[in-house]
């Protein structure tokens, strides 16, 4: 086992200021990879395990500079801009290091505990006024076991408040290893039907729910917040929000909240050259409130709390 | 859009466009809307009759002292300007016209050029003025010329010398300003400042006049000193004293002659106890809540007669003096929370309709529009340090929540016990979206001014002046106004080898070399700081000279008889000499200071470390303004920026703060003034660039400089935490040569919307006081800056925007997603 402040891991994005996932101001840290396959994913640069390059045309000036330091001549240029070739692309990153715009980018950096916690501690005056701190999420932080325990035990030295989100679709030693780290935990539920989940997300639901059992009998004091993407034509009707905030109700997590499915990531997956699985599928907002509401009615929001 | 200092264009909107139209406040304010809506959305009407009765007087008196001098004029103008009590109104006096919003003229500041200056203010596009004919003639014909060779404007251009002139001047007679090193003396009589109301509501000005007519008998009559110095500046105030009595008192004669002729009973109840108010203040103490605000206005509104001070004279702590006279009247039954809150309508209403009117180009650059900040202070600390917030605090934020006007400026002060129901109500009224209440930190300014020589108790007092100055009103006594210094320009001339590309060859600063010539970031930096150390010192020499001569041109009996130092020297408030037991608090501005910043970083990381651009290819960039190099233009911009809490920028911010507060150190001493690196642009970053080619972070020709100490347009991609650790990070906490740092920041309203949305902005308060920063404004952003935010995303980068359960950059969003979100905004919004 690495000593813990030189373990270094696959992330890719710290983001400052987050406000929605876990009590007050804090900062995520974005992994690399993930074991599901959600079709309505709104990160897609978080699935792979490995860096990916990423190309937003909008920014791209089209000087041409990628196509000439390449070495692989994956890249060339069209009237549509630039065309990558992902076959021969080696991700030496010699286009994204010499591209003035910005335009092509390599989502995944390999970064050490030390330098993150670093980063994540600018804020730690924000966290102490506002009960904030650090928040793991991705892709799936602990499809990196060693490096998120590592982080989240760094984390605890330092005293950061520690949250995890994640899709709990993990071993159950890896789950309760991170538990015992943590100060709250997030967990999304997206369907109580094992088979519906498989065709949602590529995985049965089985191991996620059994790791929530599991994490609420050996840490019974750690909140629990459950979330839902509600995404249309996949789970946006009351059978499947009821039968999600019964079980949320009767495992005694903390908290429930539905989230109301949106295409924030669609350009993400143009970056990365993939089509977007679900298609311009809408939520209206009467639906989206009524499911809030049959949720609301089984698991009441903490009081004196409204969102995180 | 303009990031602006204390008022914004949403405000602007608000003024113009709302005008109480179905407000639902109208019905439980119902005087505040119908006296609005005889003057909102008009242009503002010059008035000369001030300019006019003291040129009179002025001509009367050459010769003599000229404290004296000032002190018959005001008495020449309170016994025979124009009165008014307005219809409807419940507080008594204007200083001009009650046609509508107006300003007045200061012949003994400009009064050289003032009848040219009306003829095209009129003319102007933006914010017209307007100016009667007929008062244009008076004024060229009559009172122009007696000021001719006598304004203080013209006597500065004579006194700088000539390579002072070169920075500050486009021509000989300096009627058009160059923001290099440009002084904004010449178009105000004196630098922000604060009365001590608490004197006047308190004693009254007949008890001030006893203490010098006291004085006056005991000085030796046979000590030069006495006579010559002391004897005149007595007089005067004794002079003054009377004058602003016998102003008030024409009131009350005009009051009850309105409530003869009045039919409503009503008004004839409330016309003669205005008539009642104005016989008994502000000569006697104040018996009444009402009666206080009455005589806090007239002795506001007579300084205004008395003098041009900067941006208005300030309203001081009116939570804390007006403090006895609300709670005495509360219990014993005389006043209603209602009641307070019409008073206040009504006074707010008077400061909103006089404008603060720039005559000169310049000065109207540097404070567009019809801007003015009265700032109101609220909160803070007592004087022996405990927790100073009261029932009137609560309701000052009140009445600035509800009042559709930007006037007056709220300034809340905020230290490490401010009660939580206080950050809320903050939190709250900044939802409003109408850009205040501004925070100023106790933690910094307090011990920072003790270091500075305050005493603590004085210190503890300090109340916001301007706009994100503070003012001790006993203690502080350098009034003049300072010089701005173009950071920008000092970067173009290590560039240019000391030339600028607006003024081709002539040479501007010094001769620092060739940069294609330097081979180290350190031989660039040593040149860079050569250059910004001989603006700065123009900054210095300027203010020593225009402190100097103010003191010939200018003197306040008004505000130095309400200033316990210039009371016990007898020493006016604008003289030259030091007046003992006072500490000399002035500033420079520096203006551009994240584009500069932002420049280096890209020079040293690009040009010097990794040698990715070479000097001369980056020379030809800013030649051709980025022409066709729009990849070297990017390049550059990606540099680390000011703003982003990262230490690389950061650093050299700390170093340029450093480099300017060394030159401080080793010169004030001679000077005898504390002039402190003040970074505060107004929105004087617009006209400074205009000066300045385009730069290396990118910026084009002639665009503006970043405004006050925020980052640049659009370079805060990490999210307002990272913005106020820059700050933090870039402070040179061991020196104390510095002064206010203006800093912007914007929020869209989802993202503070709620009870959670108010909470966090209450933590990001708390989190500012911890980190000892001195001022902070929010821009709560609506629909509108969302839409210009799509045609100039790059100006709106750090735009955080609340989507569904997290919230992200506006900007990073598609086009679509973005039009989905304005549609929701607008539903959202609060």
């Amino acid at each position: 086992m690495p000593s813990y402040p030189d373990a270094t891991g696959l992330i890719f994005n710290i983001q400052k200021y987050s406000v929605h996932d876990g009590p007050g101001i804090r900062t995520i840290v974005f992994f690399k990879g993930c074991p599901l396959r959600c079709r309505w994913c709104s990160n897609p640069e978080s699935q792979s395990m490995k860096e990916e390059l990423g190309y937003n045309r909008d920014k791209c000036l089209a000087c041409g500079t990628c196509v000439r330091v390449c070495p692989e001549d994956a890249l060339t240029l069209s009237p549509e801009g630039v065309n990558i070739d992902r076959t021969r692309c080696s991700m030496d990153q010699l286009c994204s290091r010499a591209c003035p715009a910005e335009a092509l980018t390599v989502y995944g950096t390999r970064r050490s505990v030390e330098d993150i916690l670093n980063d994540v501690e600018q804020d730690s005056v924000f966290y102490a006024r506002s009960g904030g701190g650090m928040t793991l999420s991705g892709g799936e932080p602990l499809a990196q076991p060693e490096f998120a325990l590592a982080l989240l035990s760094e984390a605890r030295k330092r005293r950061i408040h520690r949250a995890l989100e994640t899709c709990a679709f993990v071993p159950e030693e890896t789950m309760l290893r991170a538990a015992e780290l943590l100060n709250y935990l997030l967990i999304d539920i997206k369907c109580m039907d094992s088979e519906k989940h498989r065709n949602g997300t590529g995985v049965p639901n089985d191991r996620i729910l059994s790791n929530i059992r599991a994490v609420r009998a050996a840490f019974p004091s750690l909140p629990i917040h459950i979330r839902t993407p509600v995404v249309p034509g996949f789970n946006d009707n009351d059978e499947d929000i009821r039968a999600i905030a019964e079980f949320v109700r009767e495992s005694g997590c903390a908290r429930y909240e539905p989230l109301a499915y949106h295409r924030l990531g669609t350009q993400k997956y143009r970056f990365l050259g993939l089509d977007y699985p679900l298609g311009d599928k809408e939520l209206s907002e009467e639906r989206f409130e009524r499911l809030r509401q049959i949720a609301a009615s089984l698991c009441p929001a903490p009081h004196g709390e409204g969102a995180a | 859009m303009l990031d602006t200092c204390c008022y914004s264009p949403q405000e602007q909107i608000l003024i113009a466009g709302a005008g109480g139209k179905s407000n639902p406040h109208r019905n439980t304010h119902k005087r505040l809307f119908e006296i609005l809506e005889t003057f909102d959305g008009m242009p503002p009407i010059i008035d000369i009759e001030r300019a006019r009765l003291f040129t009179a007087s002025m001509k009367t008196t050459e010769g003599q002292p000229l404290v004296l001098r000032w002190a018959k004029a005001l008495r020449h103008i309170a016994e025979n300007i124009t009165v008014y009590v307005d219809d409807r109104q419940l507080i008594a006096g204007r200083c001009g016209t009650d046609r509508g919003r107006y300003g007045i003229l200061y012949p003994e500041l400009d009064g050289d050029f003032m009848g040219e200056s009306m003829n095209s203010l009129a003319q102007r596009a933006s914010a017209p003025i307007h100016a009667d004919p007929e008062d244009v003639r008076i004024v060229i014909e009559e009172i122009s010329p007696y000021w001719q060779g006598k304004t203080f404007h013209e006597d500065l251009i004579r006194t700088l010398p000539d390579d002072a002139k070169h920075l500050a001047y486009n021509d000989e007679k300096g009627h058009s300003t160059r923001f290099i090193c440009s002084e904004t003396a010449s178009y105000r009589s004196s630098q922000q400042w604060v009365l001590d109301y608490a004197k006047v509501i308190n004693r009254g000005f007949a008890s001030i006049r006893a203490e010098a007519k006291e004085r006056l008998d005991a000085l030796d009559a046979l000590s030069p000193t006495d006579m010559l110095r002391k004897k005149p500046f007595l007089e005067a105030v004794i002079i003054t004293c009377d004058a602003i009595v016998t102003w008030a008192r024409r009131h009350a004669v005009l009051a009850r002659e309105k409530a003869a002729r009045e039919q409503n009973p009503d008004r004839v109840r409330e016309l003669l106890q205005i008539a009642e108010h104005c016989e008994r203040v502000p000569e006697f103490p104040a018996r009444t809540f009402h009666e206080a605000i009455q005589a806090q206005w007239f002795a506001q509104a007579f300084s205004r007669l008395e003098q041009r001070t900067g941006t208005i004279i300030s309203n001081g702590r009116m939570d804390q003096y007006l403090y006895p006279l609300f709670r005495k009247d509360k219990e014993e039954g005389r006043l209603s929370d209602e009641q307070a809150l019409e008073l206040f309508d009504c006074l707010w209403l008077n400061m909103a309709q006089f404008t603060d009117l720039s005559l000169s180009a310049g000065g109207a650059a540097t404070q567009e529009g019809y801007a003015h900040w009265e700032a109101v202070t609220i909160g803070g600390q007592t004087p022996e340090g405990a927790d100073a917030t009261n029932e009137l605090t609560y309701l000052i934020l009140e009445s600035r929540r509800i009042s559709p006007m930007p006037y007056p400026d709220l300034a809340t002060r905020i230290h490490a016990r401010s009660p939580e129901r206080f950050l809320w109500e903050i939190a709250e009224t900044v939802k409003v979206g109408q850009g205040y209440p501004k925070l100023f930190n106790d933690e910094e300014i307090i011990p920072l001014h003790v270091a500075k020589g305050a005493d603590p108790r004085s210190a503890y007092d300090y109340t916001a002046s301007g706009c994100a100055e503070i003012r001790m009103p006993n203690l502080d006594t350098m009034t003049s106004a300072g010089c701005q210094v173009n950071l920008g320009a000092a970067l173009e001339m290590t560039l240019r080898n000391g030339r600028m590309k607006k003024h081709g060859d002539a040479l501007m600063g010094l001769e620092t070399g060739d940069p294609r010539e330097f081979t180290t970031w350190e031989e660039f930096w040593s040149a860079y700081v050569a250059q910004q150390t001989h603006l700065i010192k123009y900054a210095y020499l300027n203010q020593m000279i225009i402190h100097e001569l103010r003191g010939r041109h200018f003197a306040g009996p008004l505000s130095s008889c309400l200033h316990d130092l210039c009371m016990a020297s007898c020493m006016d408030l604008h003289c030259s000499e030091h007046i003992p037991g006072g500490i000399e608090l002035g500033f420079f501005d520096v203006i551009g200071f994240s584009t500069l910043v932002d420049s280096l970083s890209a020079v040293r990381k690009f040009v010097f470390e990794e040698r990715r651009v070479s000097m001369d290819e980056l020379i030809r960039a800013l030649d051709c303004n980025f022409e066709g190099m729009e990849p070297l233009r990017r390049l550059l911009g990606s540099a680390p920026r000011f703003g982003n809490a990262d230490p690389y920028a950061d650093a050299i911010g700390k170093a340029v703060d450093r480099a300017a507060q060394d030159y401080c150190r080793r010169y004030m001493a001679e000077t005898g003034l504390h002039i402190d690196i003040r970074t505060v642009s107004v929105t004087a970053n617009v006209p400074h660039g205009k000066e300045v080619g385009a730069l290396p972070n990118g910026r084009k020709d002639w665009m503006p400089l970043s405004d006050g100490s925020s980052p640049s347009h659009g370079a805060d991609v990490k999210g307002p935490t990272a913005t106020l650790i820059s700050q933090y990070n870039s402070k040179n906490w061991d020196y104390t040569e510095r002064a206010a740092r203006l800093l912007n920041i914007k929020f869209s309203p989802k993202c503070l919307e709620g009870e959670e949305g108010s909470r966090r902005l209450v933590s990001f308060i708390r989190a500012f006081c911890d980190l000892k920063l001195w001022h902070l404004q929010f821009n709560v952003i609506n629909r509108e800056t969302l839409v210009a935010a799509q045609d100039e995303p790059d100006r709106y980068k750090g735009l955080i925007i609340r989507i569904a359960g997290y919230s992200a950059y506006f900007t990073e969003l598609s086009r679509d997603l973005q039009n989905d979100l304005i549609a929701r905004t607008e539903h959202g919004s609060i």
